[in-house]
């Protein structure tokens, strides 16, 4: 009994160690990431510096913002569909939203709800649209089955992307709306910062309730069943949960691609499948992972902006790859 | 004691055509159960309608003193637990990792496994005499080996009553026999309940049968009185003759030419 005692102790040092290295690195990427940019900031003007405090810090917050709610919603809907393609926006959440920032640009609406201009608005709606639009279409006799989900997602996304291309042709604002689309950080601020921190902390809040779920739908959902699990429920739940939270991230940032489908996987393959690690660790990987991208992507070729979404794809899929190579080799 | 009770249950995917057709049968405390019958008689679906996995359209499901739909899943959870046919192992998983899963019906929201869930697991392990497995990854086992671990997680469950549907099906002779011979030690302060297609090995390792055709129960009791040429007729339309085995004096049948 004495050496269990031990042993339980040891494992949750480690992972405790882990995460608060991953922490540090956390806030040294966001300190670095302050202090670089198109203008220099000299060590004496620091605390007064408007540019550092109204302009770097909200983008710098909202970029780990971002990061969290992305990776988390990639691992609960990879966890919840059983699907290693899942991604944030596998249930049409990028398709509504796109089509609802497409409306409010091409309409040049410039009105103000709860102190948010109207394009995060819009989109934040369209986004939950799409995903009600398709869970209720999902639905048999009170079952949604995660693959009719996935279809129903990828159906509805070839629906949303025919009015997309529908709103740019007849607008004639294309350049607008494709960067919108790629994914940008650049129109953070303090208000966006305000108004997405709720639904990370709620988000991240529900995902690590829900570890064990996810932790017993890796068996399969008739397993869980039978471990106890009111799956029906907990689908319908852990869906909700992760659509907010995609639909926020996507209202302030547009459709940043790649960390959602990555971070999850990268972290499985790194310290394997169980939930109550998964959870904290992708989130912190997320946040750090969308710091360190979206400083470069304002700073590599300063004072131009690359769309933070290529930056991603660029080192993030190679990377990816060569872990996935190394797993198979030394596995087999 | 009965700890599981079937009376007159009638379940199946559709209202208009229930597969399992009014079927009663009882499960004592220790007893090793084999649910015997042709393709397609219902077995499989009984095990899942005895898990709650399927509705019960009429008659009654009882476990312990409840009636199954009375109880919450995660109370069903900790007194059934169920091993598939096939169970996916988890990418990532070691053995332990795996049979931890069966303690999810006693964990607490927020809270780590406790020592009583480690515990759980140890015995589970030594139980099915896996200890050298124990740290290996579940993708990397063989078919035997993963049945024996799928078997552990169930265990880990602490349950009053174990189903396993056709625990022997893709195993070769020498594991047959060996989780059957694991099935038997098993039963002690709880009963086994499995579904068979080799029915020399239910006869010879279980305490009782239950012979399936149609939905319907065919044949119950001993495997003595079950597995008789004419039970074997109406089941399977097959001509066999049935003979004792000399050293365990169970029957087995034996194709005619």
């Amino acid at each position: 009994m004495k050496k269990r005692k031990k042993k339980i102790n040891k494992k949750q040092r480690i992972a405790g160690l882990a995460l608060l290295v991953l922490l540090l690195f956390l806030l040294g990427a966001m300190a670095l990431s302050l202090l670089l940019g198109s203008v220099f900031i000299s060590p004496e003007n620091l605390w007064q510096s408007e540019i550092l405090w109204q302009i770097r810090l909200p983008r710098v917050v909202l970029a780990a913002l971002v990061g969290l709610l992305l990776s988390l919603s990639g691992v609960i809907l990879q966890g919840v569909l059983r699907n290693p393609l899942a991604d944030p926006y596998i249930l049409g959440i990028s398709a509504g939203g796109a089509v609802g920032a497409a409306i409010s640009i091409a309409l040049g609406a410039q009105f103000v709800i709860f102190g948010l201009s109207s394009l995060p608005v819009t989109a934040f709606i369209f986004s939950l649209v799409a995903v009600f639009v398709v869970y209720k279409l999902s639905q048999v006799g009170g079952h949604a089955a995660p693959e009719t989900l996935i279809l129903a997602g990828v159906a509805l996304s070839a629906f949303c992307a025919a009015i997309l291309a529908l709103i740019i042709i007849v607008s004639g604002s294309l350049q607008t709306i494709y960067f919108w689309l790629l994914g940008s950080l650049a129109s953070a601020s303090w208000s966006n910062v305000i108004t997405v921190i709720p639904y990370a902390l709620i988000g991240a809040g529900i995902a690590y309730f829900f570890s064990k779920e996810l932790n017993a739908l890796l068996l399969g959902e008739e397993m869980a069943i039978t471990l106890g699990i009111e799956v029906e429920k907990t689908r319908l739940m852990l869906i909700g949960a992760a659509s907010v939270m995609t639909a926020a991230a996507v209202s302030v940032s547009g459709l940043i691609g790649f960390v959602g489908l990555i971070v999850p996987h990268w972290i499985r393959l790194i310290i394997g499948p169980n939930h109550r690690l998964l959870i904290p660790v992708s989130a912190l990987s997320g946040m750090l992972l969308m710091v360190v991208a979206d400083t470069i992507s304002r700073t590599i070729l300063s004072p131009l902006e690359i769309p933070i979404g290529i930056i991603m794809a660029l080192v993030g899929a190679p990377f990816f790859l060569y872990l996935l190579r190394r797993r198979r080799i030394r596995g087999k | 004691m009965t700890v599981l009770k079937v009376e007159d249950l009638v379940c199946g995917y559709s209202v208009k055509k229930p597969i399992i057709k009014g079927v009663s049968f009882a499960v004592n405390n220790g007893e090793f159960v084999g649910i015997v019958g042709p393709n397609g008689s219902g077995k499989t679906t009984l095990l899942r309608a005895l898990i709650g996995l399927l509705d019960v359209q009429s008659g009654t499901i009882t476990i312990g003193q409840h009636k199954i739909q009375n109880l919450e899943r995660r109370e069903v959870a900790r007194r059934i637990a169920f091993v598939p046919q096939m169970m996916e192992p988890v990418q990532g998983f070691t053995v332990e990792d795996l049979i931890l899963l069966g303690r999810t019906p006693y964990l607490e929201r927020f809270s780590f496994e406790t020592d009583d869930d480690h515990d759980a697991v140890d015995w589970a392990i030594e139980k099915l005499k896996i200890e050298n497995l124990k740290d290996r990854q579940v993708t990397e086992l063989s078919g035997g080996e993963f049945q024996r671990v799928a078997i552990a997680r169930a265990l880990a469950q602490e349950p009053k009553i174990m189903l396993l549907d056709e625990p022997t099906s893709h195993l070769d002779i020498r594991y047959q026999v060996k989780i059957c011979k694991l099935l038997r030690t098993l039963r002690t302060n709880r009963s086994i309940v499995a579904t068979f297609h080799d029915l020399n090995l239910a006869s010879r390792f279980c305490s009782r049968l239950v012979l399936m055709k149609n939905g319907e129960v065919i044949a119950e009791g001993h495997p003595d009185d079950v597995i008789t040429p004419q039970n074997i007729w109406q089941a399977y339309r097959i001509k066999v003759t049935v003979r004792k085995n000399p050293r365990t004096k169970k029957a087995r049948y034996v194709l005619l030419p």
